[in-house]
């Protein structure tokens, strides 16, 4: 007797960097200092994916600068997740690098089996284009809406009201990152900690959800007092 | 064309097992299911799961789950000897939507009183809940206990001359026709959707049930299966679980019903593995006239939901009166749902 129904599948996770590349990322090394960061993670990223052989992780990077392009387009497995290194040059068009990401998140492409996304927004600056319509196109998806959004600020010209917006949660506060080691434990976070709880199917009752409440996240690393080592 | 119940017999078969990330991360199966008579084969039928929500706030939600279909189970009991005009569809349909739902949420609710009563929670849940979650998460479990066991419902009572399906949270319903189509009873609930579902433990749960009081006239579907979530998010999308409604039927003229019956049990395991991940829990009702049938073949079946995205995927109310042909059942003013919007006050 042959097992009953189609094809088996195991349910998609999507993770997306939205990675900021203005000219102010050119300087103290910012930009290289993500790159490193993504890099490093990779293999933690590989680890929690294969904790959990239920979840298939799909890692994807968009950049923004003068407009936004995709700088890894493809849903790519961990196994196969290598990081090719930005550069940082332009303005700050977040709006632009929003709206991309909600055109990914409508369904089709996506489908309703999904597990919540996971959005990690890196920025130290301020939107130059009009981020609140990106925003926008982004909450009117329902998976943009229930996505897990994370933000993660460098240094101190960061727009914080805007990353809050982005966010969405009153619990979650934008991290800060105020130099390399800052950042390095940040990404780590998102992509080991935020990455095991969205990989994780439980259910939540409808009427108890707060905003971006559906998943819920371990606590995000101390943010740690100013310190000499601050660059940013 | 006649109203007259049809004398049919039915067996009912079943099976829950813990899913493949439960399994390695050391948590119980959560689901429950229930069915009476306990021979699985004398109408009336009523066939019960459950599906413990099994996050960090419901941290008794196996017990919650245990409870509702407990409560599922005494309350269709109740609301069938209740009955003094058994074939007065209108009555019954009418107190099974406008009582039902209301009656068994206060079963469970009085259910979860007494567990708490005779199990408090203790200082190692609490403590646990603390770890996971923060100060305001654990104040609402604590103001309001019956979080912990917050659960879903599912529940078909088959008669002689009607069929009530009753559904509160995910999970899904199929019937499945004697060629092998299929549909669903009750409309896809665009609520359930990225981990959150409608529940018992949610503020004036009742609201949030769908019912749909099937009459059957002359030819009832030859099988009706329920569901937890984990079965159909372990398939690659929604026509491929729906397909799972055929298989079965043609497995169950082919091999009989106790072979299905020894097999379910490797079918959601390995489906859990390879698939979701979450527990499966499935109950089978087949009507035996029906598998005498000549077999359909599975894969030519068409079923009733054709797209593969679940939300787009949204079959009409009275999906079950387009499935099959005009004269094999009645349908009185088929679905019902209480509460179709979102907006819900936290009980918090």
């Amino acid at each position: 007797m042959k097992r009953p129904g189609g094809e088996l599948a195991t349910r998609p996770l999507h993770f997306i960097w939205i990675c900021d590349c203005s000219g102010s990322m050119a300087t103290d090394g910012k930009i290289q200092s993500l790159n490193n960061a993504i890099r490093e993670v990779i293999p933690h990223m590989l680890k929690v994916a294969d904790e959990n052989p239920n979840a298939e992780v799909l890692v994807r990077a968009i950049s923004f600068s003068n407009g936004a392009h995709w700088h890894l387009g493809q849903p790519t497995q961990i196994a196969d997740f290598k990081w090719t290194d930005l550069t940082a040059n332009g303005v700050t068009d977040l709006g632009k690098a929003l709206s991309m990401v909600a055109e990914q998140l409508k369904m089709p492409p996506m489908t309703d089996r999904a597990l919540p996304p996971v959005l990690v927004l890196i920025s130290d600056g301020q939107p130059t284009d009009d981020f609140e319509s990106g925003l926008q196109e982004l909450m009117r998806e329902p998976w943009g809406k229930k996505a897990v959004r994370i933000a993660i600020a460098i240094g101190e010209d960061a727009a914080h009201d805007v990353l809050e917006k982005f966010i969405g949660n009153s619990e979650l506060k934008p991290l800060q990152a105020n130099n390399p080691e800052a950042l390095v434990a940040h990404i780590r976070w998102v992509s080991t900690a935020v990455l095991k709880s969205a990989s994780s199917p439980a259910s939540q009752a409808a009427g108890a959800v707060s905003p971006g409440g559906n998943v819920p996240l371990p606590p995000p690393p101390p943010a740690g007092p100013s310190s000499a080592t601050d660059v940013w | 064309m006649s109203d007259q119940p049809l004398k049919s017999e039915w067996r009912v078969i079943g099976k829950s097992v813990r899913g493949a990330a439960h399994v390695r991360s050391g948590l119980p199966n959560q689901d429950r299911i229930s069915w009476t008579p306990e021979s699985g084969s004398v109408l009336p039928l009523i066939v019960s799961i459950s599906d413990g929500h099994g996050s960090n706030k419901a941290f008794r939600s196996d017990t919650g789950a245990e409870l509702a279909v407990r409560a599922a189970q005494s309350i269709s009991r109740s609301f069938l000897t209740s009955q003094t005009e058994p074939l007065n569809h209108s009555t019954i349909k009418r107190w099974a939507e406008e009582n039902l739902p209301r009656e068994l949420v206060r079963h469970w609710q009085n259910d979860v009183a007494d567990d708490l009563t005779s199990k408090p929670f203790t200082k190692a849940e609490l403590d646990q809940l603390q770890a996971k979650e923060n100060a305001e998460k654990c104040r609402q479990v604590v103001l309001n206990p019956v979080l912990a066991y917050g659960a879903t419902v599912l529940t078909a009572i088959i008669t002689e001359s009607y069929i009530l399906y009753i559904q509160l949270g995910d999970g899904d319903i199929l019937a499945v026709g004697e060629k092998g189509e299929v549909s669903r009873p009750l409309p896809r609930d665009e609520r359930l959707f990225a981990n959150e579902t409608t529940s018992l433990s949610s503020e004036k749960a009742w609201l949030d049930f769908h019912t749909h009081f099937q009459v059957l006239s002359s030819l009832p579907p030859a099988l009706v299966l329920l569901a937890t979530d984990g079965y159909a998010n372990s398939y690659r999308n929604d026509p491929e679980f729906l397909k799972v409604g055929p298989d079965i039927l043609a497995a169950l003229r082919s091999d009989g019903v106790e072979k299905v019956n020894e097999k379910l049990e490797e079918w959601l395991v390995d489906a859990s593995t390879n698939g979701s991940g979450d527990d499966i829990t499935v109950g089978i009702v087949c009507r035996l006239d029906a598998l005498k049938a000549p077999p359909a073949s599975p894969s030519d079946v068409k079923t009733q939901s054709p797209e593969s995205n679940h939300a787009c995927a949204k079959p009409p109310l009275l999906a079950k009166t387009q499935v099959l042909p005009a004269d094999t059942e009645k349908t009185i003013l088929s679905h019902k749902s209480t509460k179709n919007h979102l907006t819900k006050t936290d009980p918090t």
